[in-house]
């Protein structure tokens, strides 16, 4: 998965709201530093999707700007310095509005890859 | 949150994002390791994956950054660029600036004079120009001022104004004997400082209960300048006393110190209540002698009520209003012989008014102004053409690397606006340098009466000259720098120099050409206007001010009374008389030729009957004996007044040859005839006729006119002439000296030439000769300039040719042929164009001139010349340099 920081692009928004979701979701689990994160969305995707630092940092600043997301210094497991980021209530609320906006569009997108099923199933 | 948290917040924070990162590379490369890489592999492999930390760092950054200050960055990239590169190019950027520099120097000062004029006439007073004005007109279009009952009438009744103030100006004796002034006194209502909102500086102002009755307010207020400079800023002025006409005033307050009174050039110092008219011997034409009767004289002219119209009013509403009320009130109060109506105008076209007497010459100007920025203009555009085409180069590498054609025009046009801001800020500098030096001119012309112009370069002038520069370097700027980045790639890379453009070669020619024409219409109108002073200087205006004085005294500062005055009168002529070299001495009340008309009296003729509603008012002056002997003014018929005729003998008259002709059809019929002159007791025989002069200014029609002799009709304030064949400065000593014999402790007012004191009457021409030669000279050397650019510039584009041509045998008096017949056909062509535009143009001139037509063939014939002797210079100097060029070098530089 590769993402511009392109602003003009209009296909930008659609895929930073997808990477913001992501990160918002990896989060639900607990505090996370940066690196896990890209970490997670990559062992959970089983590969596919390999964020880059170059969108996952801007991502997170996006994030924190917009007040979804907290950020402390830590210590991790293995005793390393690392920044972590927390889900704020206002960031889960984001989050539910986010996936339901998401599997309405992967409703709307199966509905036409697969004309034939019946409207409203899923796969 | 606190102040420094919340801004922290609202941007990246540096340390904090690189430490991330690093903590990031960090666990990155501990989990290398822990899948068994080595740790510096592991590191290094870390940083690979990474990606460009400085994209990223920038890009975390620009979600903190609002577009705006994007955008920003952008333009400060650009002006930023834009001033490297014009530093680069001093002489190019200099002259841009120094070209705007002139154009929106003068314009501004055009510009500032239309605004003290029209725009904003009135310092200390926001929005008086949306003042207007009553005044009454008779049925021959004769305007006058309203009598104080009239203006009460209008003032209590109308409906169109928010308030109608009235304000007459005047002079006045300030002080007695040896430092008694003169200073100008607005009377006015006392509703005046209310309507216009001018709030004392100290004290208060006038109001409305200074208006109650005659003589019941002896009261003034100062103005600033008047209270710092007669009174060093006395912080206790307030209660203090005021001999003012030898009557005494109590000062009640200062004026804001930027209200200079209301009556457009002068420099009011003194403001009292009109109800102290009578005391200090204001008259106005009235036939009342008892002075609480003059106010309530409908005949005696006051002045002209004005004030701010209604909201939603307009002019023609208000005048329908006024015209009604005027109707009323004719109607309630018959009177024999009132004005025909009423009109209304706005501020500027009152009548007296300076504005209305300004804006004919100053309309002028700006023309000229505009027609010197259209040149300036094309010269920039010149200039702009011939740096884009010299910037090809980089122009092409720019758009190979990818920049856009919207993007190189931006950075353009950038540059343009880099070179206007500095162009407008020394264009002010200008004007503010060069206004005083003309106010000073003036106010030296105008001494000892003090004038005052509403010509500060305010925030106003300043955002007219940086629109006037910003649009002029878009205007001009962006045509050429459209071509500049139209490049073609190929040819300039194969380092083809040699443009092949038409449409450029087309914007150049037309750039020539119509500097050409612009800077003829300049040149011919600055030509118009020298011969016209010329002519107006040396023409003849009927009598000869050589060698003749004029000085100026009131003997009322020193406190005379009429019949201590006339012993003082006869005893000063009798001592001018003797002085050493003088001819003749006599006493006139007015100089001729001041410029404006002084006001006219009513007039009856014996014998003659008006029409009906005919308005027979003429000017007149009172003269002393041998009047017409001093100023060598030739008597057609009788004589002229002698030492008889004083108050004790008969009332006589003398009248100028038009007045004779027209009620008696000749100067000899004249004789004896007798004439009755509003404001100076009885009928009056004629005793002589005097030949035309010009009595206010040169190009004035032939007019009657009346002299009535000072000797019977005591006139307190007079001006001394004495004739003598020395220089005149010796003779005027000489008059300062004898009536200072006579009265040590007697101010004199002015002591000068008439000459001098003749000056006003040309004033105005001086001035716009002056303004119109500074115009059509810089014009001329920015039209020159220009072309001699544009001319040079193809010539060195046409190296190759000329290499090729000298190659093939032409010699370098043919190539300087050639060049030169193409110079003179583009220089042929404006001229074409700028003649017929000329000739369109100048007849509006035609009222400003005198002694030229407006196709004066000398004024056109000279500018012609000028013209094409420009281009031909501009042409010649590089065509002869190209013509040196060595055929080889030219050829092996391609």
């Amino acid at each position: 998965m590769t993402l511009h920081s392109s602003r003009s692009d209009a296909r930008a928004d659609l895929l930073h709201g997808t990477l913001d979701m992501l990160i918002l979701r990896t989060l639900m689990w607990g505090p996370q530093h940066g690196y896990a994160i890209g970490q997670t969305i990559r062992a959970q995707s089983s590969d596919v999707l390999q964020v880059e630092a170059g969108s996952l940092y801007p991502a997170l600043q996006r994030l924190a700007k917009k007040g979804w997301v907290t950020a402390k210094w830590g210590q991790t497991d293995a005793n390393q310095r690392a920044k972590f980021y927390r889900l704020t209530p206002e960031g889960k609320k984001q989050l539910l509005r986010e996936e339901s906006r998401w599997s309405e569009l992967v409703n709307a997108i199966g509905r036409v890859m697969k004309p034939v099923a019946t409207p409203g199933t899923d796969e | 949150m606190g102040i420094r948290a919340w801004l922290k917040r609202r941007r990246l924070d540096q340390d904090d994002f690189e430490a991330e990162i690093r903590a990031h590379l960090a666990i990155a490369a501990e989990d290398k390791v822990a899948d068994g890489a080595d740790p510096r592999d592991a590191r290094l492999s870390s940083l690979k994956d990474f990606g460009n930390l400085t994209l990223t760092t920038e890009a975390a950054r620009r979600v903190w950054t609002p577009w705006w200050v994007d955008a920003l960055n952008d333009q400060i990239s650009d002006v930023r660029y834009a001033l490297r590169s014009l530093a680069k190019n001093p002489v190019f950027s200099l002259t841009v600036v120094g070209v705007l520099m002139l154009g929106i120097g003068l314009n501004a000062a055009v510009f500032t004079m239309l605004k003290g004029i029209a725009l904003s006439p009135i310092a200390g007073v926001a929005g008086a120009a949306r003042l207007a004005v009553v005044f009454a007109e008779t049925s021959n279009g004769r305007q006058l001022s309203v009598s104080y009952p009239d203006y009460q009438y209008l003032r209590d009744h109308d409906r169109a104004f928010t308030g109608l103030f009235g304000t007459t100006v005047g002079r006045v004796n300030l002080g007695r004997g040896r430092s008694a002034r003169q200073a100008w006194c607005e009377l006015v209502s006392g509703n005046y400082f209310q309507i216009l909102g001018v709030r004392p500086e100290r004290g208060r102002t006038l109001l409305s209960s200074d208006e109650i009755a005659p003589g019941r307010h002896p009261v003034v207020v100062l103005s600033d300048g008047i209270w710092r400079r007669d009174f060093a800023a006395d912080p206790d002025i307030v209660g203090k006393t005021l001999e003012i006409n030898n009557d005494f005033l109590t000062v009640v307050g200062v004026a804001d110190p930027a209200f200079h009174g209301t009556t457009v050039v002068y420099d009011v110092e003194l403001f009292v209540p009109i109800m102290t008219a009578p005391q200090l011997g204001f008259r106005f034409g009235s036939q009342e002698t008892t002075p609480a009767a003059i106010l309530a004289d409908r005949h005696a002219a006051v002045f002209e009520p004005q004030g701010y119209l209604r909201p939603g009013t307009t002019l023609a509403n208000a005048a329908a209003q006024i015209d009604a009320l005027s109707a009323t009130l004719a109607r309630e109060r018959p009177l024999a012989d009132a004005a025909e109506r009423l009109r209304v105008v706005p501020f500027w076209r009152a009548p007296f008014g300076a504005p209305l007497i300004l804006l004919p010459t100053l309309s002028v100007l700006v023309a000229m102004g505009l027609l010197l920025l259209l040149i300036a203009c094309a010269n920039i555009a010149g200039l702009v053409l011939v740096r884009g085409l010299s910037r090809r180069g980089e122009i092409a590498v720019r758009l190979a690397l990818g920049a856009t054609r919207t993007r190189v025009v931006r950075l353009l046009i950038v540059e343009n606006l880099v070179l206007a801001l500095p162009g407008a800020v020394l264009g002010v500098l200008l004007a503010q340098r060069g206004i005083p030096v003309l106010v000073g001119y003036a106010e030296q012309l105008a001494a000892p009466q003090r004038i005052f112009f509403n010509l500060g370069v305010d925030s106003l002038v300043i955002g007219f000259a940086v629109l006037v520069a910003c649009g002029s370097a878009l205007a001009f700027g962006f045509v050429p720098a459209l071509q500049s980045s139209r490049v073609d790639l190929l040819s300039v890379i194969n380092a083809d120099a040699s443009p092949r453009g038409a449409a450029r070669g087309r914007l150049r020619t037309a750039l020539v050409v119509a500097q050409v024409a612009v800077s003829l219409m300049l040149l011919v109108g600055a030509g118009l206007a020298t011969r016209s002073v010329e002519a107006a200087r040396t023409a003849n205006p009927g009598f000869d001010p050589n060698h003749v004085t004029a000085v100026s005294i009131d003997v009322k500062q020193n406190g005379y009374d009429e019949a201590r005055g006339r012993v003082f009168y006869r005893k000063l002529l009798d001592t001018a008389r003797a002085g050493a070299g003088v001819e003749s001495a006599t006493l006139a009340e007015v100089v001729p030729m001041g410029f404006l008309d002084t006001p006219a009296r009513r007039v009856a003729v014996e014998g003659y009957e008006p029409r009906r509603g005919e308005d027979l008012a003429f000017m007149s002056n009172a003269v002393g004996p041998d009047y017409f002997r001093t100023l060598r003014i030739p008597v057609l018929a009788g004589r002229g007044f002698e030492d008889r005729d004083d108050e004790a003998a008969a009332p006589v008259a003398v009248v100028n040859n038009t007045l004779a002709q027209r009620f008696w059809g000749g100067a000899a019929n004249a004789i004896g005839k007798r004439i009755r002159v509003t404001g100076a007791g009885d009928w009056r025989t004629v005793i002589g006729v005097a030949a035309d002069v010009k009595y206010a200014r040169i190009n004035e029609p032939p007019r009657p006119y009346i002299y009535l002799p000072a000797l019977q009709w005591y006139r307190a304030s007079l001006i001394l002439h004495t004739r003598g064949s020395g220089p005149v400065d010796a003779l005027v000593e000489q008059a300062r000296a004898r009536i200072a014999a006579l009265d040590a402790d007697l101010p004199i007012l002015s002591a000068r030439s008439m000459v001098s004191a003749m000056r006003g009457a040309t004033l105005l021409y001086d001035l716009m000769a002056t303004m119109l030669f500074v115009f059509g000279a810089t014009g001329m050397a920015l039209a020159a300039l220009g072309t001699y650019g544009l001319v040079s510039y193809t010539v060195k584009q046409s190296t190759h040719e000329i290499g090729i041509r000298m190659a093939l045998g032409a010699t370098g008096r043919s190539v300087v042929m050639a060049f030169l017949s193409r110079g003179v056909r583009l220089a042929a062509l404006g001229t074409a164009l700028g003649l017929t535009a000329a000739l369109a143009l100048t007849r509006l001139l035609g009222s400003l001139l005198f002694g030229v037509s407006a196709t004066d063939p000398v004024s056109f014939a000279r500018a012609i010349a000028l013209v094409l002797g420009g281009v031909i210079v501009a042409t010649l100097v590089p065509a002869w340099r190209a013509s040196r060029t060595n055929p080889l070098s030219a050829l092996r530089h391609q």
